[in-house]
């Protein structure tokens, strides 16, 4: 109960700021440089492109983006956070990795500061029970589920589940077992490769004596190109699925078209897969500033993220406390990356993962859903 | 019965690969009692030399695939073993009288410095050797449908081993070779030119690990700039495992741990086939200090 004093006696204290100020502030905490640079940028420029086409429909008050670089590095992002919080933004769109989330997490929560996380997926973010915390990338444990869904809708009786060690690709294979616990889907292998070899052949040799429907591997592109083309090399015809990891277009250059044909993985859509007038009118207005579409369907959540909190302070609401009360109750907003929703523990809620399959020119095609 | 003899196959064809790449790792040390860590890293070269002659000299667009594939073994070969005896030149000789701990930290220098060069030229990514090259037939052996192009690797390598293998025993050069091996001062009283021994070690062992790096684009498809690392490790495992210094030792070594990784993974547990195969490395060497074939280790090579 006292937590929830201080929250109401924060934000009372941070609307007489706002209240005399015209324009509100937004912060982005993106990874600028580092390793993660590429994805940073691009949240960047997909949400400085929202908050002008937001700002251009407003006749009064603006929005005013604050940008921090976390770097990628939880040190640095304790550090941006504090900037954030001392540049008086009521809210913050970020951070990509979970880890360096997790180190900004306190500092927004005692500044009481609406975070709204885009890429960490990391399940226990959400779990410490922060009332002002939201993210618009789904759980870890959300994409066994859907592929779960999928094995289950394609009607597959045995399933062969392939990991690499990785603590996201055990994870997911983990999470899909699970989910098919209780189901009639039996699973009758559940191993792991070792990434970065040449030669997966004793492994397929293994996996075919198991006779499954369809092949799980959770792993990245790579290992899933070499798996696919040595798997043809065995005149084996059986399905193989893959997670968002697979999500690359080098897997068909290493596997060949042939052999990639068929195969099929779970995995966010980017904008430029999408049908509806949101992911059209951005994808368009981001092509004439930009020159090529978003790479990353990490940095395109950013580009939700924002959306929401516009959504947010254009019903008028110029509170953290507020704008968290708005972001709870919203339900099906119409979204770069589909639908938008958030559960009680701020985690998003949706349908949100689809299915890709390689056709026979090696184009991944997203399937209706 | 099907699946072992297959899992036996499979293993055969990484082993020959091991194997090739371990005799440049034991002919060098035979010769020099050096650990040539870049050797590795000229296998990968190897393959992205073959990948730029098929590719980019156009090559595969000159001639029928198998006569593409043999005239770029050739060349790639060749090429290999030049820079092999560049590396020799430069990194190794002239630390050969500044003890064995200086040459291992050039030879750690040499290896970073080719894997960091190939990264800067060709970049990160992955490439990808065309697919019309791979031999396409299947062999139906014991009931077991093969695919040709795993029977061609095995027979490659088993090939090349035998007649390097010839080569040491049954020729006046080979006689130099091993001379050297187990004397270098003995040996140049007699009359043997130790340079030219050894500058012939850096050709043939360098040419015999590109051609296995070429095998390897060709067969899996897949090139990257680190490939080399887990061969280098794996090779010089098997050279250790048959007795380093020794040909046949890293014929067996070779074709051993193919076969106890494909095995292992068959009948323990895929992810623990490296940790059993090492296991497996542990208890020879504790059987056997010097390797398998290790009692030969006076006579080197």
């Amino acid at each position: 109960m006292r937590h929830k004093c201080w929250i109401w006696l924060l934000a009372a204290l941070l609307l007489l700021p706002t209240l005399a100020a015209a324009d509100v502030k937004v912060g982005l905490m993106c990874p600028m440089t580092g390793k993660w640079a590429s994805e940073g940028q691009d949240m960047q420029n997909i949400v400085r492109l929202l908050v002008d086409e937001s700002n251009k429909k407003k006749a009064g008050e603006k929005i005013i983006l604050v940008v921090e670089d976390d770097a990628g590095d939880p040190r640095t992002a304790a550090l941006a956070a504090q900037k954030l919080a001392s540049a008086g933004v009521v809210s913050v769109v970020g951070t990509y990795g979970s880890a360096v989330t997790e180190a900004s997490q306190n500092i927004l929560n005692e500044a009481s500061i609406v975070q709204v996380a885009t890429g960490s997926t990391s399940v226990r973010l959400t779990e410490k029970g922060f009332p002002l915390f939201f993210r618009t990338c789904p759980r870890d444990d959300a994409q066994g589920k859907a592929a779960a869904n999928v094995i289950l809708k394609k009607g597959y009786g045995k399933v062969a589940l392939l990991h690499d060690n990785s603590s996201y690709a055990k994870g997911l294979a983990e999470e899909t077992k699970q989910a098919l616990e209780g189901s009639p889907v039996k699973i009758v292998f559940l191993d792991a490769l070792t990434p970065g070899d040449r030669d997966y052949t004793a492994i397929l040799t293994k996996l075919k004596a198991a006779e499954p429907d369809v092949v799980f591997f959770t792993g990245y592109y790579p290992e899933t190109g070499m798996l696919l083309k040595q798997k043809k090399d065995m005149h084996w015809n059986v399905p193989m699925m893959g997670g968002d990891a697979a999500n690359n277009q080098d897997l068909v250059t290493i596997a060949g078209n042939d052999a990639a044909k068929g195969y099929f993985f779970v995995s966010p859509p980017l904008p430029q897969d999408l049908d509806t007038k949101e992911a059209k009118d951005f994808l368009a207005q981001y092509v004439a500033r930009y020159g090529n579409p978003p790479v990353s369907v990490w940095a395109v959540l950013a580009g939700d993220a924002f959306s929401c909190l516009d959504a947010a302070i254009q019903a008028g609401n110029k509170t953290p406390a507020s704008i968290a009360a708005f972001l709870g109750n919203l339900k099906d907003m119409p979204g770069l990356s589909g639908t938008i929703g958030f559960d009680a523990k701020g985690d998003r809620v949706g349908e949100f993962y689809r299915v890709y399959e390689v056709n026979d020119k090696g184009v991944f095609i997203l399937q209706p859903k | 019965m099907e699946q072992f003899f297959q899992q036996l196959l499979n293993g055969l064809a990484v082993g020959g690969i091991y194997a090739l790449v371990a005799l440049g790792y034991t002919m060098v040390y035979g010769v020099l009692k050096l650990i040539n860590f870049a050797h590795g890293d000229l296998f990968t070269i190897g393959a992205y030399l073959g990948l730029t002659l098929l590719i980019s000299c156009n090559i595969a667009g000159m001639l029928p695939p198998a006569a593409a594939v043999l005239a770029v073994f050739v060349m790639v070969g060749c090429l290999v073993a030049i820079l092999g005896v560049i590396l020799e030149r430069a990194a190794y000789r002239p630390l050969r009288d500044a003890g064995r701990l200086s040459a291992v930290v050039s030879a750690l220098g040499a290896s970073i410095f080719f894997q960091n060069a190939i990264m800067l030229i060709y970049g990160a990514r992955y490439y990808v050797y065309p697919d019309f090259l791979r031999p396409n037939f299947t062999v139906h052996l014991l009931g077991v449908a093969v695919p040709g192009v795993r029977l061609l690797v095995i027979g490659t390598s088993v090939g090349l081993m035998l007649l390097l293998w010839a080569f040491i025993h049954r020729t006046r050069i080979g006689a130099a070779v091993r001379a050297v091996a187990i004397d270098p001062d003995a040996a140049r009283l007699m009359g043997i030119n130790v340079d030219a021994v050894i500058s012939l070690v850096f050709l043939v062992g360098p040419a015999l690990g590109g051609v296995a790096g070429l095998m390897v684009g060709i067969y899996y498809g897949q090139v990257d700039f680190t490939m080399g690392w887990m061969y280098g490790l794996k090779a010089f495992t098997a050279a250790i495992l048959g007795g380093i210094g020794n040909i046949p030792g890293a014929m067996l070594g070779g074709m051993l741990l193919g076969l106890l990784e494909s095995l292992s993974a068959a009948y323990v547990a895929m992810a623990w086939k490296d940790a059993i195969a090492f296991l497996v490395l542990i208890l020879i060497l504790i059987a056997r200090p010097t390797g398998i074939l290790g009692e030969r280790t006076a006579e080197k090579l």
